[in-house]
C-alpha cells in the first residue's frame, strides 16, 4: 500500500507558527528537532518531517482502520537530503516505512510504502487544485493541501 | 464547569481552525475536527495548544491522540481540570 502527503508551503506558512511554544515539542521528538534547528531552513525540514510522517500514517491508518493524532508515535530516520529530493523512513507501531520526497520552493511531497521498490514503480502527478474528477482516474492515494493535489498511481 | 460552559469556551478555539466555517455553526458533541470542520492536522497541535492556555491544563501526548472530535476534547479537559 502507498501513502502520499503534499504541503503547500506558501499555506503552511500562513496556517502555522511553528515558532509558538510548545508546537515542535508536541509533533517532534528530540533528535527531529535537531534536524530543524541544526540546518539553515528548519521551516523546510520541519514540513519534509511532517509529509513523511503524514504520508506514513495514511497506509497505517487505512489498513489499521484506526484513526489517532500521534506524530510523536511516528519517527523519522535515515533522513538523505539531496538537491531537491530527499528519503528516509518513518517507523510506527512495529511497523517501518520506506519514504521518498521532492520538493521545490512552493510544495513538499512525500511517497510512503512498506515496500522500497513500490516507491520507484508508482506514478505522481500534481496539479493546482482544478476541479476535475480525479476518482475516477483511480489513484491509490490521494492528498490535497492549499492550492495543490496530489495523486499518487501504482 | 458545566458541559455548556465548556462547549462554549471550546468553540472559538475549534472555529479559528475550521475550514468549514458553515460547519461551526452546528458544533455539537459529536462533530469531528477534521472530517466535520475540516481543520487541517498540523492545526491540530495549534488546537490542543489553545486548550491547553484557555484552561490551564497539560494535555500529555495519549490524551493528545484521541482528540478528534469535540467529545473527546471536552472527556480530556474535564478529566484534567479535576485532578489539577
Amino acid at each position: 500500500m502507498i501513502g502520499n502527503d503534499i504541503v503547500d508551503l506558501v499555506q503552511a506558512a500562513i496556517d502555522s507558527n511553528w515558532k509558538r511554544k510548545g508546537y515542535l515539542d508536541k509533533i517532534f521528538n528530540t533528535e527531529e528537532q535537531f534536524m530543524i534547528t541544526s540546518g539553515i531552513h528548519p521551516s523546510m525540514i520541519i514540513w519534509l518531517l511532517w509529509s513523511m510522517k503524514e504520508s506514513a500514517y495514511k497506509i497505517y491508518s487505512r489498513e489499521a482502520k484506526l484513526r489517532e493524532f500521534a506524530p510523536l508515535k511516528l519517527q523519522c530516520s535515515n533522513l538523505i537530503i539531496h538537491n531537491d529530493t530527499a528519503t528516509g523512513n518513518v517507523s510506527y507501531e512495529n511497523e517501518l516505512y520506506h519514504t521518498a520526497s521532492f520538493f521545490d520552493e512552493n510544495y513538499i511531497h512525500t511517497i510512503a510504502s512498506t515496500k522500497l521498490e513500490e516507491l520507484e514503480k508508482v506514478e505522481i502527478k500534481i496539479t493546482d487544485r482544478a476541479l476535475f474528477d480525479y476518482k475516477k482516474t483511480k489513484p491509490a492515494s490521494v492528498s490535497h493541501h492549499g492550492a495543490y493535489l496530489a495523486l499518487v498511481y501504482l | 464547569m458545566d458541559r455548556a460552559e465548556l462547549i462554549a469556551r471550546l468553540t472559538p478555539i475549534i472555529a479559528t481552525y475550521a475550514q468549514d466555517k458553515d460547519a461551526v455553526a452546528s458544533i455539537n458533541e459529536n462533530t469531528d475536527f477534521i472530517k466535520d470542520l475540516k481543520i487541517n492536522s498540523a492545526n491540530l497541535v495549534d488546537v490542543v495548544l489553545d486548550v491547553e492556555e484557555e484552561f490551564d491544563i497539560e494535555i500529555d501526548n495519549v490524551s493528545m491522540e484521541r482528540m478528534l472530535n469535540v467529545s473527546a476534547a471536552m472527556e480530556i479537559i474535564e478529566d484534567k481540570l479535576k485532578s489539577k
